[in-house]
């Protein structure tokens, strides 16, 4: 058995694909269950699953940010009130900003909707992809659509109640005032719902898709699944809040600061019990399947961050594994099983996984990237909190390629005095940040490619427009 | 559970016996210190665990499997030497085992067997030899999934700013991994529910999960969020006046201060909940009438609230001097029979050490607390035993009468 575990543990630290990962992991514990008679065939699967992610990966990885480089764009827009998306030009990027850029990015994001390949780290046919990227900046993008739809403010109405909403489900658990103040602490309405407006943009334009003008209405099945997409998340932050010992959330002190600890991570056993009553009530296997897998996920990702990796190529796969299961399984997971409720053929909710799956990837991307570059009182929390919790994101794993004394540092996980300074002027010193935002920059197009793969509707449009957001957001 | 095999292969080794401090003096009320082995309850189960094939061991190959748990198992032993509570917790988990942890699983297993399944399930589903369905197996697994976990989330300790700990990096490291392995079990528990594809379980599980959570606030709580009595009311309502739907929450507040109602209602929350719902989703899921599933609620939640009368008794035996809690049945009715024994209690309403728990002990045996105890334990015994009284004879039913009559002893 301990051979079995051996070979697990390998698969898991060679290989790179997020969903192929799992896949391989998946079907080799199938095998070791039916015993050892198809090691042979193991074996195969994984070398398979980890050719594409030797050093060359990373060669490739670096020469497509350089492409990128000149890509790199973002779009002014007005600052947003309430749910606080705003987007002014970041200083950390030498380039200048054009709007124009982005939607040629877009468009032709969109114009190759049909070529399969695009990650250099997922993909064993990286170089191929950069060929397809170098040639994607060479295209004439058409005119494109007016993409100024407003995704908050097209569901306002749908919004507006979510957090009350969850908080009377949250009441109607508990007679006991002290667990229901804790319980509902940051469904206080200065949280992005990213989660929830995701899900319910999904949930309109796959209704588009499936029965265009016969169903405008939102099923209340659809509804109830943005709010669970919304507890899950606060479960887990209550809970990480107690791991981390952080102090502020959100621009205010964190749980673990105002009350007992025990209480605390009872608190988040108790929001997630809720949520999986909500989830039990919709009486659906398929989507209680595909959110338990969630839940699975998020404490996955959470051990995953526990343990680091001896070599580059490794981490950078633990590191993309760790992002897919801690934050985009979430996104996907919700949005698929409001497709799922949709009732739509399987192809479609293909789609929607991929579509939350990509933007779920390019929202942590960001968040790991802002650490570096915003400032605290924009984040509602302090900045380097990664590093100082000894966290190595991607902007260290990039730098890492120019810095290698950086390798060590993240080895004893910034403890020494100073690493974490020296760590933080590393990064801003090399490429890293470029790097990580193109990276992001590729998830976020991803994302659009697959939304325009969805008949044409405002909602479609917002998803393609939250995609924007998710990658030029400040906080 | 191999959690704690795991950590007891480790504890084994290294850790001292008297490793007792403040902080794991006092983890968890509910893992009580097993008396001297009785022997009548140890053939007891392992006559019961016969009946139903293999115990649980089988869930403990599917996680050594898992890198998890080897992370989890490298954390640990980082531990060894630090005095956090989740140490305890593991060892427990594995010393008390025969008395507390595996034999939920074996409860639901055997409350499976003796109520036999709808002729309609299909053989394929059947786990012939055990005479359960493996679904009924599977439910097993999740109930003991979701105790331990409570256990261990239970043995965090609270850090909270003003709070000063000794070797504070410990603490921290041992929060987290506490933290961690609890909801690794909760989220394992989780897709083992899906699995069964059957969402009315699903959602009285996860209801059992939530009571189990709501137990941890109710009031009064020390700085370590260890439980107090309530101050004695001489108005206090019976537990049989509210309504006791499954779903529902339980309205915690009116039954505070009443000695019965009160105990009753932590100890619903704490573990008779979650065993009354386990046995009621088994026969769920064996196709059994919603009349007779509400019975295996009811035989779940007297056999859990039996059980803990006769741990609640222990402490307080001829010649023991073990540690009690004060919420224990015969503390809460010595206060109410004499409300001025309140001020013991009043002085540690910060901090549960500041206790003399010496007065508490001489007022509870000089009081009638230990005979109402036992009035209560026997109330509940008969209560799950005229459950049973309502299913065919068979060996499972007479393995649930043995454990009984051998808690009574």
């Amino acid at each position: 058995m301990s051979k079995a575990m051996q070979m697990l543990w390998e698969i898991e630290m060679r290989s790179a694909s997020v969903v192929g990962l799992w896949k391989v992991k998946k079907s080799c514990r199938w095998m070791i269950r039916r015993g050892s008679s198809s090691c042979g065939r193991l074996t195969t699967v994984s070398t398979m699953a980890s050719a594409g992610c030797g050093r060359l990966c990373a060669r490739v990885h670096e020469k497509l940010c350089q492409w990128g480089q000149s890509q790199i764009s973002r779009k002014p827009s007005s600052a947003r009130g309430k749910f606080g998306f705003f987007t002014p030009i970041r200083n950390f990027s030498d380039d200048a900003t054009k709007a124009q850029a982005l939607k040629n990015a877009v468009a032709a994001a969109a114009t190759t909707a049909s070529s399969g390949c695009w990650h250099p780290c997922v993909r064993p046919e990286a170089p191929g992809t950069a060929r397809t990227f170098a040639t994607m900046r060479t295209q004439q993008p058409g005119s494109l659509p007016d993409y100024q739809v407003d995704p908050y403010a097209l569901l306002e109405d749908d919004l507006r109640d979510v957090y009350e909403y969850i908080k009377n489900v949250l009441r109607r658990n508990t007679f006991q005032d002290n667990l229901y103040e804790i319980a509902t602490y940051y469904f206080d309405g200065h949280g992005k719902a990213l989660r929830p407006m995701v899900t319910i943009l999904m949930a309109r334009a796959i209704n588009y898709h499936v029965y265009k003008e016969n169903r405008n209405e939102l099923l209340p099945a659809q509804r109830e699944v943005a709010m669970i997409s919304e507890m899950i998340h606060t479960a887990s932050l209550v809970h990480d809040d107690v791991i981390d010992q952080s102090d502020f959330r959100r621009g205010k002190p964190s749980v673990n600061v105002k009350w007992n600890h025990k209480k605390v991570t009872m608190a988040g056993d108790f929001i997630l019990a809720v949520a999986s009553m909500m989830i039990a009530r919709l009486r659906n296997n398929d989507v209680t399947s595909v959110l338990s897998q969630v839940v699975s996920d998020l404490v996955q990702g959470e051990f995953m961050q526990l343990g680091s990796k001896e070599t580059e190529n490794e981490r950078f796969a633990h590191y993309l594994q760790k992002t897919y299961r801690k934050t985009a399984s979430l996104i996907a997971n919700s949005v698929k099983s409001v497709a799922i409720l949709a009732e739509c053929d399987e192809k479609t909710t293909e789609i929607s996984y991929q579509y939350g799956k990509n933007i779920g990837l390019g929202f942590q991307l960001v968040d790991d990237l802002l650490d570096f570059v915003s400032s605290s009182e924009a984040m509602g929390k302090p900045t380097a909190a990664d590093l100082k919790l000894g966290l190595a994101t991607a902007p260290v794993l990039f730098a890492c390629e120019k810095y290698p004394e950086l390798n060590p540092m993240i080895m004893r996980r910034f403890q020494e005095p100073g690493d974490v300074e020296k760590a933080f002027e590393l990064v801003h010193e090399s490429r890293g940040l470029q790097q990580t935002q193109f990276l992001a920059r590729q998830h976020c197009q991803e994302a659009v490619r697959y939304a325009n793969l969805i008949e044409e509707s405002p909602y479609q449009k917002a998803l393609i427009v939250t995609a924007d957001y998710v990658l030029n957001r400040m906080k | 559970m191999s959690l704690s095999k795991l950590a007891a292969g480790i504890l084994r080794k290294r850790i001292p016996t008297t490793p007792l401090c403040a902080y794991t003096s006092r983890s968890n009320s509910t893992s009580v210190q097993a008396n001297p082995k009785k022997p009548d309850w140890n053939r007891a189960v392992s006559e019961a665990e016969k009946i139903v094939g293999y115990p649980n061991s089988f869930l403990s190959l599917r996680w050594l499997l898992s890198d998890e748990i080897a992370n989890v198992a490298l954390q640990l032993r980082k531990l060894v030497g630090s005095n956090h509570p989740l140490l305890k917790t593991a060892k427990g988990l594995l010393y008390n085992g025969k008395n507390n942890m595996q034999a939920w699983g074996l409860i639901v297993l055997l409350v499976s067997k003796a109520a036999g399944h709808s002729p309609d399930i299909p053989d394929m589903e059947q786990d012939k030899s055990a005479g359960v369905l493996h679904s009924q197996r599977a439910l097993a697994e999740v109930t003991e999934m979701i105790r331990t976990s409570h256990l261990v989330h239970k043995g965090l300790v609270n850090l909270q700013p003003p709070i000063k700990v000794d070797a504070l990096g410990d603490m921290i490291s041992g929060n987290k991994i506490a933290l961690l392995s609890g909801d690794y079990l909760l989220s394992n528990s989780c897709v083992e529910l899906a699995n069964l594809k059957n969402q009315e379980l699903v959602e009285l599980m996860s209801s059992a999960v939530r009571d189990l959570a709501e137990a941890e606030f109710v009031e009064p709580r020390d700085i370590q969020n260890a439980p107090l009595p309530a101050k004695p009311r001489s108005d206090g309502k019976g537990y049989a006046k509210f309504v006791e739907s499954n779903m529902e929450p339980l309205a915690v507040g009116e039954a505070l201060g009443d000695a019965r109602a009160e105990w009753t209602m932590r100890h619903v929350l704490n573990a008779g909940s979650l065993l009354g719902k386990s046995c009621q989703g088994t026969l769920k899921l064996a196709g059994h009438s919603p009349e007779l599933q509400q019975k295996g609620y009811l035989f779940g939640k007297h056999l859990a609230l039996a059980w803990q009368a006769c741990l609640d008794r222990e402490p307080f035996s001829p010649g023991s001097t073990g540690s009690f809690s004060l919420i224990s049945a015969p503390v809460l009715f010595t206060l109410q029979h004499n409300p001025d024994t309140y001020s013991l209690i009043e002085k540690g309403l910060d901090d549960i050490e500041k206790v003399d728990f010496g007065a508490v002990r001489k007022a509870v045996l000089d009081g009638p607390g230990l005979e109402i105890t036992k009035v209560l334990q026997k109330e509940h015994s008969q209560a799950a035993l005229e459950v049973l009284n309502e299913l065919r004879d068979c060996d499972a039913r007479t393995a649930l009468k043995n454990i009984i009559v051998a808690m009574q002893d």
